[in-house]
């Protein structure tokens, strides 16, 4: 994308930046403003999908298991332990790390379909944690299957520049993989894991490190969401469908690419909302279609309409 | 002190043993040619070299110390690389980017110093005008120079060559003879796997010959392309 290439992409990126972050004062609210901060909530998520899945070509298919987490982290720290939301988000954060590293560990010497199905099942049994822990040990922690009421929310602004922040942060490290060792290193374990060993990469090690900041960050988004919605149920936090539309707005907008996320994140919120005000009871048959179509005639994404996206501004 | 030292080593696959109690040693700065038929065991015996497979009996001894059992990025980054026929380019990068992997992790090379190294092996490659190529869209002589590259980037002072002339034609084959006297002459010690005898017989200082896993000869190129029994096995018929 030359547009967007690392140098000349950053004016371009900040006017955007700055622009969005006017829309508040310009009197953009209610509707249109919570919109945007979906918006935005999802351009992370999927973002931080794509530096683990779309760079190193493991598809990870439980990151919900780290929005979950974060979200009753949250839940819990700020109701159970009276802590401020700054802290209880940051906590949730770190809890979701050692966990990360857990699951990774376990997980990430196998590839293809195993590594999908196993991240899958850990997403499940943490979901089964929420739901029946309380039972299980006879106290009264998660709430179970009734779920846990946060402590009043913010008013939405706050949730909009939160998230508007987040996002800026997820497109920023996205960004530096590009061009940094790092990067280079998780690019090479996609296009060939043993090549990549062999030239020194240690594979393992870069793996652990992006599933491991990957699942932090969605920690986190999972604790803002609790805290903007003020009350979650694992159902909800736990659902398959929010992993399941990570990775589907990766690939429309384009796996490994910095803009893949926000584009394909932009695209399926945007168009979903449209169809969903204009056909309520069929939208989402359309919105089917409409994606099955976007990824037959694009098989790598949107992005990939920009001429010369890759290997080719060295 | 030899630079690499093969004690009694011993890979099985099942109840195949694909090298069997072999041993060798190897000098610093020489080029040693590793000959044999198909599925005598060369290819493995690279492997457990670079620690793609951990060797069930024995000790592989690099400068010194034993390496067996390491992951290959660490045998890599103390300085012995292998370059194969059979080890795909990263494909979605440039051909400058897939020398940059190497340089900057096996090497350990900042951004800026790999570039500077990427475009001084281009050039000795001859590759210097196809560094922002995708990588997926060089000929097959390019690639196995791209090969090279990788493993010159890696800083390594010991290569195994894995078949990286097979499928090039005479005059291909020539370049590459070429490059790899240059690169002897860089102070690099060479282990050369090929079929394509010529090529071995030319640069190779000493020949080693493996037939179902184990060494049946050793010595300089003249005396064991006369050696009966390698004849039998591998050549055919006398060669020099």
């Amino acid at each position: 994308m030359k547009a967007l290439s690392p140098n000349k992409g950053l004016p371009v990126f900040l006017v955007f930046f700055l622009a969005l972050a006017a829309l508040p004062l310009l009197g953009v609210e209610g509707y249109r403003l919570r919109l945007l901060t979906l918006l935005f909530l999802w351009v992370s998520l999927a973002g931080c999908w794509n530096f683990m899945s779309g760079y190193t070509g493991y598809i990870d298919f439980g990151p919900v298991a780290y929005f979950g987490t974060g979200a009753y982290a949250t839940a819990v720290l700020m109701i159970r332990f009276d802590l401020h939301f700054a802290s209880a988000l940051a906590l949730s954060g770190l809890i979701c790390a050692p966990l990360a590293a857990l699951v990774g560990g376990a997980t990430l010497r196998i590839r293809g379909a195993y590594f999908a199905i196993a991240t899958f099942a850990a997403a499940e049994a943490l979901k089964q944690v929420t739901l029946e822990g309380d039972r299980v040990a006879g106290f009264e922690f998660f709430g179970g299957s009734h779920g846990l009421t946060l402590p009043a929310a913010p008013d939405s602004e706050f949730f909009y520049y939160l998230l508007l922040g987040f996002m800026v942060l997820v497109i920023g490290i996205t960004h530096f993989l590009e061009k940094t060792k790092f990067g280079y290193g998780l690019k090479a374990i996609r296009e060939s894991e043993q090549a990549a060993e062999l030239s020194g990469v240690p594979t393992f090690k870069l793996k652990m490190r992006a599933y491991v900041l990957s699942s932090s960050l969605i920690g986190c988004l999972g604790g803002i969401e609790a805290y903007w919605l003020t009350y979650i149920i694992p159902d909800d936090v736990f659902n398959v469908m929010r992993t399941i539309q990570m990775v589907i707005m990766t690939l429309l907008g384009g796996m490994g690419t910095v803009w893949g996320p926000v584009i394909g994140a932009g695209f399926l919120t945007l168009v979903g909302e449209f169809l969903g005000a204009k056909f309520v009871y069929d939208y989402l048959t359309i919105l089917g279609v409409v994606i099955v179509v976007v990824i037959l005639i694009l098989p790598r994404g949107i992005m990939s309409l920009m001429k010369g996206r890759r290997g080719e501004t060295v | 002190m030899s630079l690499l030292e093969c004690r009694q080593v011993t890979k099985r696959f099942g109840a195949l043993e694909a090298v069997r109690r072999f041993s060798f040693s190897l000098e610093k700065g020489e080029i040693l040619g590793l000959i044999g038929p198909n599925g005598s065991g060369k290819t493995t015996l690279f492997n457990v070299l670079v620690g793609i497979h951990r060797p069930d009996e024995g000790e592989v001894v690099f400068r010194g110390e034993s390496i067996s059992g390491l992951a290959p990025h660490r045998i890599c980054r103390r300085g012995m690389a292998k370059a194969s026929q059979t080890i795909r380019p990263f494909q979605e990068m440039s051909v400058l980017e897939n020398l940059l992997v190497p340089g900057m992790y096996g090497g350990k090379l900042g951004l800026k110093q790999a570039r500077e190294r990427a475009a001084a092996v281009l050039n000795l490659l001859g590759l210097e005008d196809r560094g922002r190529v995708p990588s997926g869209k060089i000929s097959l002589a390019e690639r196995r120079q791209l090969e090279l590259g990788r493993v010159l980037m890696t800083g390594a002072e010991l290569l195994l060559l894995d078949e990286i002339m097979a499928g090039l034609n005479p005059a291909e084959v020539e370049r590459a003879l070429g490059l790899l006297e240059k690169i002897r002459g860089e102070g690099k010690t060479i282990i050369l796997v090929e079929h394509v005898m010529q090529a071995v017989m030319k640069i190779s200082e000493r020949l080693v010959v493996l037939n179902h896993g184990e060494r049946i000869a050793e010595g300089k190129p003249e005396e064991v392309a006369r050696n009966p029994e390698v004849i039998q096995a591998y050549l055919g018929r006398p060669y020099a």
